[in-house]
């Protein structure tokens, strides 16, 4: 028997999933060690092989592959605990990671705190401006040199940050996107002085090799992150492979990237493994959406203090245009999105006395600590947790599978305190406008990330994970359009059950301007080749890569996505091609057509400006192999009904205020089976969730022990 | 003919700046409006507002587009601008004028009327408060055949086809200089913009492509926003889509009149002055008086300079109502919704002839900087109302002058360009009573915008930057010192020659002051090498160039070589060569507070980082300090400092005597050929 194993840290638990080649499923959690966090990981793995019935080594020794999203290279950023840097870029421009295009101070803020404009700061830097240091030279647009580099001020420069105790260096010159020649004789010069065989070697990251994107400020930051948090993560996953080898694993460890894909520690740029975590669930639910036919997935994680958005068209990960911001800095590489947004169980509910006592729900959370006034931990402010409980959707007994108990009297007496009394109204009503609006609140923002991807909301099904996404999802599922939800049956570790299913992909992009429509001629382009050329060079750069992982070429496939704009525009629209090179001017002419017709589609006909000129800003080649995958079984249905274990004991529970609380049937997760129904108002207690079935909404369980949730025509 | 419309400006409409009087239709649709979900729309509106912004500024092209900033709004069925999504407030405030116009001269017009699918397109100054440049779209949107609001989008389009390039026009005589001059005209019908209409605004402005693709993003944002708004109306119905529109406006003006009535009830006064009238160094003031009382704050601004009947500083009032909302908005009223139910609390009384509150045909290119001039008064009498209750919120201002750079031409593709650069989002934020003002934070007037890449801009602008750095010494000391600005040098490049000016002052005196004893940020000016043989010097090296404000003003030989000229920041456009290099000064915050309270370790540490000078550090905060390793000395700088503030105690002398003194000073006779009366306009000597 052979196993893929997905491991997926949080902050609070890490999570353990294990896929057997016959499709079962095996999971568990084990406590982040944020001290160390290679403690937590080989615990969990020894506990899941455990639960497998085996013996570590032996599980180890079957498992083919460990695919890992990891946060070591989050953590190092946020706590400064990167190396001293050097950074070497055009002179004249030495300041532009601290202009940061002006409004760094923002990047990573949540907006009510970016709106608040008398108290904005910017973010201590990773690199001081004494370690900054201006080298006379000059390419241009075009990669023209239009002020040759000088060995000797490259030298003089160096010196300077070597003596300053520099441990490695970043250099980021203008255009080297274009034109990288004097980026690698810079490389060239500090490898001829600190050659790799001296203890002073030191490590050289090139802005065109990380990152070779137009805008110098991201492609920068891409860089010195990377840099950051490089020598970090090789040497605690050096350690943590070295360990898995010691317990029997003969496999190189793998690492999840942002980008969708997954590729081998020594293959990885760290930069790739930020919030690989939600990545891994998105692609999780590309995979259980490809058994259910579900190709239009709107992903959503809903934790204690924040609610994780991510989307998926057509069954494909994409990276979309944005920014993908790591702790406070803009990067540019080609990640997937996942919009991360205040709103959890933690969210504090509180009255808004300068706006007619309106009731607000966060942005502010207790998060785990104090957490909600029911935890007992200190906490006095009414959360969404405490507003559940009161509803009597939370089992106070049997809370996080009885680990946790909750005491719904501090929950009464916070809504009470906080909210019922000042607005006059029950405490019941209080709790249910809270639970209405973080519900609401939850749902505007999953359809705008929806729409603003050029998508209608109301196609898409929701995925509801994290630990109350199956308390809210019949909530929120209204407010984005969506007639159906699903929670699947791993919802709670499903960034360890996404990582395990994950394969070798990688994404290579270039900027490179190709006019392919041009406004002052009307004419389509006749240089083919200038297009041609620039994807050679990427499939190249594909190709040596994974053969290098060891893969031959013809097992790679290939998909090209363009970012296009039209004239002089500056943001981009993303196409994807639909083969790999333009053959013709038919060729050309259908993609402008393309791109047209999906602009259309997104923004509306009347946006669309064709004879504006049609351009080509930057190239994305997706390289990916194909694994052989785990079959999941599905269970046969059964047609016999909820079983009387699965019933338990009924509680009062409250759907509407007026109704008061009324007897609600309650059902037990684990005794349930494939095939069966409940027909909402009801509630499911699962070890690590409780799911709320809204009247109106009927709940079934697929044939893979996945929750679904459809809404009743009206 | 609709018997109400008068042909030429309506000077009616542009007074309704506050919400118009609740109709018997918005109080009946009250009731139609739940609690919670009144709540839950409320949310669900800033949302598609969002949308609508973030989809206007993707589309869109011009450097204000890409950088800059968008104000999305959605207004009731009268015009009131109800939700917005912006940093440039004033912009989404004044939007509701060209609206108000709309419902009052077209929406009975059989002539025109509206109808679902149309759309309106608007850059009249008059209308929209600022100047040509700034132009808005909205659309109408229905319930069936029931008008139920308006959506529309308004951004700064570099190029709106004046006697100059680039926006605004340094030498303009009357408003018939300032090129396109367009009130609310209906550009499209059923869905589907005027071809004729379009052709017509292209070919009145320089970059007519830049302009179509603008006005197809602003389009294309308020069409979403109007299908969201559809859904809404689909779902909750008509009535209570109006009733609750109106009652967030409703709820505004309640929470306003709240947070303004726990102010100290007082009067607060800052006269400002200006050093241009454009194309010449002239004195001017704008006299502000701010009076709190109660649940209102009345602006006047009596004892201001005259009205310029041929230059192009003019303001109308209602771009400084305007402007004071950025300040509102952003700062004082921060934590409440965006719309102009702010203005409830708000009164202002203007005084005729006045440059602020511009008549006739004047011309209004420059009133951007009079408009800021006026704001930076508005962040010190801010700073001094709002202190006794929350210091933290008591900032100095943000840099208020403006250095832009406009230009116009072809651009290395050969493809028509006009705009300005984007360093007018790379100023500094005032201090705050605990902690400096933040280095290159952007534009105050435009919070949600940046300054770009130095490569996007070259990529397509005929510019090689020779140097973007951090501007030392550009901000005013203090306690707290103001955030440092940019200096940054063009070379002209890949083209024959450009067309290239500034618009912007404070080049003979400070334009941006501090607060509560911090210091001013300094003049700054305009150099421009014409004939520079600076391509040469970079293709042999570069040795020797400055890379930074200091370097090029360090008083070393300067080895570029050619025809040098200095020049205020507002300068008439003219042609530049290819080669000819231009830098120019972006200017920081404002200092907050005595600079001889400064922690000397922060002096010192802002000496090794660049940003202060030695002799800064020496001569302005009175620092002794170790000159290798640039640490301080706090025994003998205390020392430094006692000394100094028994020479301040020396210098003192009565209010009467100093008054008396400053009193018989006067300003030259020829820089107050447009002040009025010295020293009180208005009120002859």
């Amino acid at each position: 028997m052979s196993f893929s194993v997905g491991i997926d840290i949080g902050g609070t638990f890490t999570d353990f999933c294990g896929i057997a080649e016959d499709g079962t499923l095996t999971t568990c959690k084990t406590p982040t060690t944020h001290y160390d966090l290679s403690v937590g990981f080989m615990r969990g793995i020894r506990d899941l092989a455990k639960r497998t019935g085996l013996q570590t080594r032996d599980y180890l020794a079957q498992v083919e592959a460990l695919r890992y999203s990891t946060t070591v290279g989050t953590n190092a950023l946020i706590e400064r605990t990167g190396p001293k840097l050097g950074l070497i870029t055009t002179a004249g421009f030495e300041d532009t990671i601290f202009i940061g295009r002006s409004r760094s101070w923002a990047d990573g803020l949540p907006t009510h705190l970016a709106q608040d404009m008398a108290r904005i700061a910017k973010p201590q830097p990773l690199i001081s401006p004494d370690m900054v240091m201006g080298v006379r030279e000059r390419i241009d647009y075009s990669g023209r040199v239009i002020c040759p580099l000088s060995r000797a001020d490259v030298l003089a420069q160096l010196q300077k940050l070597v003596d300053r105790g520099a441990m490695g260096f970043v250099v980021s010159l203008l255009w080297s996107f274009v034109n990288p020649e004097h980026e690698r004789m810079i490389k060239r010069i500090i490898e001829e002085e600190y050659p790799e065989d001296y203890l002073g070697a030191m490590p050289v990251t090139l802005s065109s090799e990380v990152s070779p994107k137009q805008g110098e400020y991201t492609r920068t930051m891409t860089s010195v992150v990377n840099a950051y948090i490089h020598g970090l993560m090789a040497d605690e996953l050096t350690r943590l492979g070295n360990e898995l080898r010691d317990e029997g694993y003969q496999r190189p460890l793998i690492l999840v990237h942002n980008t969708g894909g997954t590729k081998k520690v020594s293959r990885t740029k760290a930069v790739f493994t930020h919030n690989a975590g939600p990545v891994a669930g998105m692609y999780g639910a590309t995979e259980l959406g490809k058994l259910t036919d579900c190709p239009n997935i709107v992903f959503t994680d809903m934790g204690g203090t924040s609610f994780d958005i991510g989307v998926i068209a057509d069954g494909v990960l994409r990276a979309h245009d944005f920014i993908p911001v790591i702790d406070r800095w803009r990067t540019n590489i080609p990640a997937i999105e996942v919009k991360s947004i205040g709103a959890g169980g933690g969210s504090i509910a509180w009255i808004n006395e300068l706006m007619q006592d309106a009731l607000e729900v966060g942005p502010q959370s207790a998060g785990s600590m104090p957490g909600p006034a029911c935890y007992d931990k200190g906490g006095r402010e009414p959360t969404v947790t405490d507003a559940d409980l009161v509803l009597g959707y939370l089992n106070p007994d049997n809370y996080l599978d009885g680990e946790m108990l909750l005491d719904a009297d501090l929950s009464h007496a916070a809504i009470e305190e906080k909210i019922a009394r000042p607005l006059g109204l029950g405490v019941l009503e209080a709790a249910y406008r809270i639970r209405r609006l973080v519900d609401a609140r939850m749902g505007h923002e999953v359809f705008n990330e929806v729409a603003l991807k050029g998508h209608d909301p109301r196609k898409f099904v929701v995925y509801a994970c994290g630990g109350a996404g199956a308390t809210h999802a019949c909530g929120f599922a209204p407010y984005v359009g969506a007639r159906s939800v699903v929670v699947p049956a791993v919802a709670s570790i499903f960034g360890a059950f996404g990582a395990s299913t994950m394969e070798i992909q990688q994404v290579w992009d270039i900027s490179r301007t190709l006019k392919l429509f041009r406004w002052d001629k009307q004419a389509y382009l006749e240089d083919l080749e200038s297009f041609n050329q620039v994807v050679r060079e990427l499939r190249e750069l594909a190709v040596r890569d994974l053969q290098l992982e060891g893969f031959s070429e013809d097992r790679i496939n290939f998909r090209l996505e363009l970012d296009m704009r039209y004239g002089s525009q500056y943001h981009l629209t993303k196409i994807e091609l639909p083969g790999l090179f333009l053959n013709n001017t038919d060729d050309v002419k259908a993609l402008c057509e393309l791109f047209t017709r999906r602009y259309s589609e997104i923004y509306s006909p009347e946006a669309a400006f064709p004879v504006g000129g049609i351009n080509v800003e930057c190239f994305y080649l997706a390289a990916g192999v194909h694994n052989p995958r785990q079959e999941f079984k599905p269970v046969a249905l059964s047609t016999a009904g909820v079983s009387a274990a699965a019933r338990l004991e009924s509680r009062p529970a409250c759907f509407d205020p007026a109704a008061g609380m009324m007897d609600t049937p309650v059902y037990d997760w684990l005794e349930l089976v494939p095939g069966n129904q409940l027909a909402g108002p009801a509630l499911i207690e699962a070890p690590d969730t409780t799911y709320v079935i809204e009247p109106g909404w009927t709940y079934r369980m697929d044939a893979y022990r996945n929750g679904i949730l459809e809404r009743n025509a009206a | 003919m609709n018997a109400s419309f008068r042909y030429g400006r309506d000077h009616e409409v542009v007074q309704r700046l506050r919400p118009e009087p609740l109709t018997a239709r918005e109080q009946a649709a009250q009731a139609a409006v739940d609690d919670l979900d009144f709540e839950i729309f409320r949310h669900k509106m800033d949302m598609v507002a969002l949308e609508g912004k973030e989809t206007t500024m993707k589309l869109g092209a011009s450097t204000a587009m890409r950088w800059g900033d968008v104000a999305f709004g959605i207004y009731t069925a009268q015009g009131d601008l109800a939700v917005c999504a912006t940093g440039i407030y004033h912009h989404a405030v004044l939007s509701q004028i060209p609206v108000k116009y709309i419902v009052k001269h077209w929406r009975n017009e059989p002539s025109v009327g509206l109808h679902p699918g149309d759309a309106f397109f608007y850059n009249d100054p008059f209308y929209g408060g600022v100047h040509n440049a700034d132009m808005g779209l909205s659309i109408p949107v229905f319930a069936d055949d029931e008008l139920v609001c308006f959506i529309g989008a308004a951004v700064h389009t570099g190029e709106c086809g004046g006697s100059e390039p680039g926006g605004t026009v340094c030498g303009a005589k009357s408003r018939y200089d300032e090129g396109l001059l367009v009130p609310p005209i209906k550009i499209g019908e059923q869905h589907a913009l005027k071809e004729d209409i379009l052709s017509m605004l292209s070919t009145m402005t320089r970059d007519p492509r830049t302009m179509m693709l603008d006005i197809k993003a602003r389009l294309a944002a308020s069409r979403i926003a109007e299908r969201r708004v559809q859904e809404i109306i689909a779902e909750k119905g008509a009535d209570f889509f109006v009733g609750a529109l109106r009652r967030i406006l409703s709820m505004t003006a309640d929470a306003a009149r709240k947070k303004v009535s726990r102010l100290n009830d007082g009067i607060y006064r800052q006269p400002r002055f200006m050093d241009t009238v454009g194309p010449e160094s002239q004195l001017l003031k704008i006299n502000i008086e701010v009076e709190k009382r109660g649940e209102r704050i009345t602006l006047r601004f009596h004892g201001s300079s005259p009205m310029l009947m041929d230059r192009p500083v003019n303001s109308y009032f209602q771009g400084i109502i305007g402007l004071a909302m950025v300040y509102f908005c952003g700062w004082f009223f921060h934590d409440l919704p965006a719309n102009n139910g702010l203005l409830e609390s708000v009164d202002w009384e203007f005084p005729d002839n006045s440059f602020i509150n511009a008549q006739g045909d004047v011309p209004v290119s420059y009133a951007p900087a009079t408009q800021v001039a006026f704001t930076q008064g508005m962040f010190m009498c801010g700073a001094r109302m709002i202190y006794s209750s929350d210091p933290l919120r008591a900032v100095a201002s943000w840099f208020s002058a403006f250095a832009v750079t406009l230009y116009g031409g072809f651009n290395q593709l050969g493809d028509p360009v006009a705009d300005l650069t984007p360093e007018i989002n790379a100023t500094g934020a005032g201090a705050r009573s605990d902690m400096d003002g933040v280095d290159v934070a952007g534009a105050f007037f435009a919070t949600l915008s940046d300054c770009g890449d130095v490569e996007a801009t070259e990529s397509d602008r005929p510019f090689l930057y020779l140097f973007r750095n951090q501007f030392n010494h550009s901000y005013g000391h203090g306690k707290y010192r103001g955030g440092a600005g940019v200096g940054y040098g063009l070379m002209v490049h890949g083209v024959p020659w450009l067309g290239m000016g500034g618009m912007g002052f404070g080049s003979q005196f400070p334009s941006t002051l501090g607060i509560f004893g911090g210091r001013a940020a300094p003049p700054a000016f305009l150099q421009m090498v014409r004939g520079s043989n600076m391509g040469a010097l970079l293709a042999s090296g570069g040795e020797g160039l400055p890379h930074n404000m200091a370097e090029l003003y360090g008083g070393g030989e300067q080895v570029e070589q050619g025809k040098r000229e200095y020049a205020d920041v507002s300068l008439p456009p003219g042609p530049f060569m290819g080669g000819d290099t231009y830098y120019v000064p972006v200017t920081g915050g404002a200092g907050y507070g005595d600079v001889l309270e400064r922690d000397p370790h922060a002096v010192m540490k802002d000496v090794r980082n660049n940003l202060t000078s030695a002799a800064a550090a020496r001569d302005v905060y009175l620092v002794a300090y170790d000159p290798d390793s640039l640490y301080p000395d706090l025994e003998a700088t205390a020392e430094l400092r006692r000394a100094a503030r028994q020479e301040r105690l020396r210098r003192a002398k009565p209010y009467a005597e100093f008054l008396a003194g400053w009193n018989a000073l006067r300003p030259p006779a020829q820089i107050l050929r447009y002040y009025g009366d010295y020293p009180l306009p208005g009120q002859p000597s």
